[in-house]
């Protein structure tokens, strides 16, 4: 049996944190692998090394059976091996010959005309089809992973790894994906993909491995398995049914908006004549591949982004009223990005915590900033989803991600909230996190608030949303009643297929 | 690296005493020169502090910026259009209004010079060092020609003002050695204003837009808006650090009126750090190095070794403060 | 009128090669406000060592020391993380000092007249030259490529396999040479080193840099034009233009002003390259 990568006992170390101890993995050659695990189980991490881009503390990397000491992402390239990031590698103002070339040019003086031939080759053997000479800040999501994946030709990789390559894609787009991974396959590449997306892993791969909290699990032909039993694998515990929701009781309108137009960075319509009323007392869930225009909706509710036509009310709000008057009636926002969005990296808890409520008492009486009262709140945030903290007068990035997140939730359900915008609040939890979460909301907005969840999973907002509104090119649209919870319905709407 | 830092420091200074001895110069008298000229007596003493109140007040202004995120490099240019704005009022109006016309007039130039800087970072998102560089040279050329010009005193060929009459002089508090009002004045706006940062919901919104733009604009806090009124805060303190060189150390005005004190007040904000209230002992610092830079020539050494000494100071100051924790994936 | 192009040339001579230092180290992300400083130092060395050893060995001389500064540059921004406004501001300090007192200590003061020189010729050729070069290898090379994928961002560069840090050394060693051969220019016009001689022509290459959009050969053109209106007020000045005097002032303050404009915005668009002063 030869395998084309076999990773034995590979250990690594973050600070205090055990990112990865003794994983195994083996892949069979020209077969698609699935890696498999929640976040944070370990498996970028494991694909970083064998890619070059983070050397381990122990184990051994064989490549095609010969041991190898990758000490840069170019040795990993030269002995084949290709990867696929989940944020794509392009730079926009290069052109696309230039971004597939970057890195692998071969010659010192550049060939245009050879080197574009060679790239027409490539991508007509795969059906692909570019403007090489231009720039590439054009491409959409799936055509960047195209020439993502041109880019492992161009190299010659045999080996291609994979990060969440459809978190970015509509399904369609993912289908055309796999076309194009089995393709390859078939001339004899060996795939590893890394997702958490089940149904790829059933209906496209040979065999998978489970990781968890950085320890290797099981590996299985896939033939062997079925969902079930993988999710079991993955949790580590057996997933309870989620209890179907009880009809909330509403109160008054918390949000409400007709036909609004909103304009994205680049002057592109990103909200499109879009309508939702959200009551008191409801979990209301957008659901959308990325790049829907969830992002500028969320920051036309906060009032970061402008409105360009359209009704528009928030609480007792107007279209005009700032981020500041919103913030004071009572709007919490969980961003998304939540280093660049939600906290300030070299603040304490503390200060962070009285980011957004900082002119209100307790943090502040008239201009004076009460120190006494916003202690006390940050230990009230920090107690909320029990964040694990050292003091709340160290710094924010001493805590660990999924820390930081439960500290930014508790300080979004602080007080009294009268709306949540939540971006991803799950991002970087565990399940139970998770579920931790979406009860304070839940237990908001039965004390009189209105919640918007956005995000990208799906089964998430089924379990936890009162109702669900599908986002796709800058439209809302709601499902019809008898299909208002069903999970193919909501999918299909979201990529805009009826 | 654990011994990054000192393996810096230990290779500029020994670029430094190399230069030294390249140059066959003793460090010990080139040490010696400089204390004994900067605090070796009541009149060195005087002189020091003659250079701390510009230096500090200016450091002032640049920290103000600095805390908001942006660089004034422009503090230089704000300075000299203060200073020529407040000889032109306080020629005009004698005594103690004329002080605080003057004083305001001066503080105002400095603000309307650093508003293209402040508009062009929030509504253009133009590097603001680059714009203010360009003012500074700008200024210098404006200065120049008024004051060869327009308000140049009749009576001489040189490119200078008549001096203020006494009345319209800031005075002394102590007479040897000499401390002046303005210096006073300098030391408690520093005071001020590290209280404001720590204690205020102003100073709160003008951190948070320092280290976290974006987390603050989602905070409710409006960074452009943040951005325009630091920068013309920093401008109006540069503006006044040039009006009481007028009205308290030099008693007029003149072409090339600066000796670099903008830019020497990077250093000073620099070295202070995270704690606005370090802007005195590192003012002071600077200021000594100023003027013990002077007295050096006597010794036969060339002033330009306390520039170089700045440039050192400066970066040993910066890699201690922006020394990153490289952060694990 | 052949002089005043001719001047125009000379002046513009150590604009262009000090905006195409700019281009090669601002290209690949890093913040240069040192071009002053590294020119200044090289003027400077290239004076005393061509006072002693002749001009060869000067200019030799001189850019060796620019190519040293910025390798301190390359050290304090790529190393130590240091912010690039600051090393920048530290590094103009430490040409201005150094200059100053390598000048006072090691030259011989009593010395008169010129120094020997090289053809002012040769500088004006390779300025002219450079900026077509240096667009030819950014679009049609490998490092020229790389260079740029670095300046317009470093972190995705990373994962293509490259090293910005071993990139960004390449650009500024370019860098060290430009603003030596600039430095040593100043030195071979004028006939000696004299205190702060650059006279904020860093910074005016810089501005010629931004306004022409951090493109080598429109740098070249608003060098070019800055280095005529310099020679332009040589000649008007004291003159009436209709009937209204010029105050020198005017024609020199004429390229940071246009650049302020330019920064404004209100000279076509913002083509910052994306990746300046990241890590």
């Amino acid at each position: 049996m030869s395998y084309a990568v076999e990773l034995r006992q590979i250990s690594k170390q973050f600070g205090a944190v055990q990112a990865l101890d003794s994983v195994n993995l083996r892949v069979r050659a020209g077969s698609m692998h699935a890696l498999v695990g929640e976040n944070g189980a370990g498996k970028t991490t494991l694909m970083r090394i064998l890619y070059g881009a983070l050397s381990a503390d122990s184990g051994t990397v064989l490549v095609d059976g010969k041991e190898q000491h990758f000490a840069s992402v170019r040795d990993a390239n030269s002995a084949g091996i290709g990867m696929v990031s989940q944020h794509y590698a392009i730079i926009p103002e290069l052109s696309c010959l230039q971004n597939l070339i970057l890195g692998a040019e071969g010659s010192g003086w550049l060939s245009i005309t050879k080197a574009t031939q060679r790239a027409q080759a490539l991508a007509e053997s795969m059906g692909f089809n570019f403007d090489w000479s231009a720039r590439a800040h054009t491409l959409s999501p799936a055509a960047a992973q195209k020439l993502e994946i041109l880019k492992l030709l161009w190299r010659n990789a045999r080996i291609m790894i994979l990060d969440e390559p459809t978190a970015m894609l509509s399904p369609a787009d993912s289908t055309s994906l796999f076309e194009s991974l089995n393709q390859l396959r078939e001339k004899g590449a060996t795939i590893i993909l890394v997702t958490h997306r089940l149904p790829e892993v059933m209906d496209f791969c040979e065999s998978v491995t489970v990781l968890r909290g950085g320890k290797w699990i099981a590996s299985y032909p896939v033939s062997e398995t079925n969902p079930a039993m993988l999710a079991e694998l993955i949790v580590g515990e057996k997933m309870e049914e989620a209890p179907p929701l009880e009809a909330p009781s509403l109160g008054e309108p918390r949000l409400q908006f007709q036909n609004l137009m909103v304009v994205g960075d680049k002057r592109q319509l990103s909200v499109n004549d879009a309508s939702l009323e959200l009551r008191a007392g409801e979990i209301v869930g957008i659901a959308g591949v990325d790049g829907s225009g969830q992002r500028e909706l969320v920051h036309a509710i906060l009032g970061a982004r402008a409105i360009e036509s359209g009704f528009f009310q928030l609480l007792s709000l107007a279209a005009k009223s700032s981020t500041k008057e919103r913030l004071a009636h009572g709007l919490r926002l969980i961003a998304e990005d939540r280093l660049h969005e939600a906290v300030i990296e070299g603040w304490s808890l503390v200060e962070n915590g009285a980011l957004g409520l900082h002119r209100q008492p307790p943090m502040a009486s008239a201009n004076w900033i009460d120190v006494p009262g916003r202690i006390a709140a940050a230990q009230t945030m920090a107690e909320r989803f029990s964040t694990k903290h050292g003091g709340v007068n160290l710094p924010i990035t001493s805590l660990s991600g999924g820390n930081q997140q439960r500290f930014v939730a508790g300080r979004a359900l602080f007080g009294d909230p009268k709306l949540i915008v939540a971006f991803q609040p799950a991002r970087g939890l565990d399940l139970k996190g998770t579920a931790d979460v979406y009860a304070g909301i839940r237990s908001a907005c039965q004390n009189g608030a209105g919640a918007l969840v956005i995000s990208f999973d799906l089964d998430e907002l089924l379990e936890y949303c009162d109702r669900i509104v599908t986002m796709c090119n800058g439209k809302l649209s709601t499902p019809d009643s008898d299909f208002a919870r069903d999970r193919d319905t909501i999918g299909r709407m979201m990529v805009g297929a009826s | 690296m654990k011994f990054k830092l000192p393996v810096l420091v230990i290779a500029l200074t020994c670029v430094f005493f190399g230069m030294l001895l390249f140059a066959k110069i003793s460090p010990a008298t080139a040490f010696k020169g400089l204390f004994m000229g900067s605090l070796g007596s009541s009149g060195a003493i005087s002189g020091t502090l003659r250079e701390f109140m510009p230096l500090l007040i200016a450091g002032l202004a640049v920290y103000i910026a600095l805390r908001a995120g942006l660089f004034n490099i422009g503090v230089e240019g704000q300075l000299l259009m203060g200073a020529m704005v407040s000889v032109i009022v306080a020629l005009k109006i004698q005594g103690f209004a004329g002080i605080c016309l003057a004083s305001l007039s001066g503080a105002l130039a400095g603000a309307l010079w650093a508003y293209p800087a402040a508009a062009i970072k929030a509504y253009r998102n133009g590097h603001e060092v680059i714009t203010t560089i360009m003012l500074n040279a700008i200024a210098v050329r404006i200065t120049d020609y008024v004051a060869k010009g327009p308000i140049h005193d009749p009576s001489g060929t040189a490119s200078t003002t008549v001096s203020l009459s006494d009345s319209t002089r800031i005075g002394n508090v102590l007479a040897t050695p000499a401390v002046n009002i303005s210096l006073l004045v300098g030391v408690a706006a520093v005071l001020c204003f590290a209280y404001w940062l720590k204690r205020t919901v102003g100073g709160y919104e003008l951190r948070a837009v320092g280290e976290g733009p974006r987390s603050a604009l989602f905070g409710g806090i409006e960074p452009k808006a943040i951005i325009v009124r630091s920068m013309l805060a920093s401008g109006a303190v540069a503006g006044l650090a040039g009006a009481f060189m007028v009205l308290a150390t030099e008693g007029r005005f003149y072409a090339d009126f600066s000796p670099g004190y903008g830019f020497d007040a990077l250093g000073v904000a620099l070295l202070a750090g995270s704690n606005p209230i370090l802007l005195i002992p590192s003012g002071f610092l600077f200021a000594a190095l100023a003027k013990g830079g002077t007295s050096l020539a006597v010794e036969g050494i060339p002033k330009g070794m306390t520039t170089m000494i700045l440039g050192l100071v400066i970066i040993v100051a910066a890699a201690i403060r922006y020394r990153k924790v490289v952060p694990h994936e | 009128m052949n002089s005043l192009l001719l001047q125009s040339l000379f002046l513009a001579t150590p604009l262009i090669l000090a905006a195409m230092a700019g281009y090669t180290s601002e290209r690949a992300g890093v913040i240069n406000i040192a071009l002053e400083g590294k020119m200044l130092m090289a003027a400077c060395v290239a004076g005393l060592l061509t006072a002693t050893h002749g001009p060869i060995v000067g200019l030799i001389g001189g850019v060796v020391s620019a190519v040293l500064l910025s390798l301190l540059h390359w050290v304090l921004t790529q190393h130590y993380n240091l912010d690039h406004i600051i090393s920048g501001m530290a590094i103009n300090a430490i040409g201005a000092g150094g200059t100053n007192f390598l000048w006072n200590k090691l030259s011989d003061l009593g010395r008169v007249g010129q120094l020997p020189s090289l053809s002012l010729w040769i500088f004006c050729a390779i300025a002219l030259i450079s900026p077509f070069v240096l667009a030819r290898i950014s679009s049609h090379t490998r490092p020229g490529l790389r260079l740029l994928s670095v300046g317009a961002d470093p972190e995705k560069a990373r994962l293509a396999g490259l090293e910005p840090i071993k990139i960004r050394l390449g650009g500024l060693l370019l860098t060290g040479v430009f603003t030596g051969l600039a430095g040593a220019f100043l030195v071979a016009n004028s006939g000696t080193f004299t205190d702060n001689m650059t006279a904020g022509k860093g910074f005016i290459a810089l501005a010629a840099l931004i306004i022409a959009g951090w493109r080598p050969i429109q740098a070249l053109i608003a060098s070019l034009a800055f280095g005529f209106f310099s020679a332009l007020q040589l000649v008007v000045q004291g003159v009436d233009l209709f009937g209204v005097k010029l105050p020198s002032e005017l024609w020199t303050a004429l390229p940071y002003v246009v650049t302020v404009i330019a920064l404004a915005g209100f000279l076509g668009k913002n083509r910052t390259p994306a990746g300046l002063g990241k890590a």
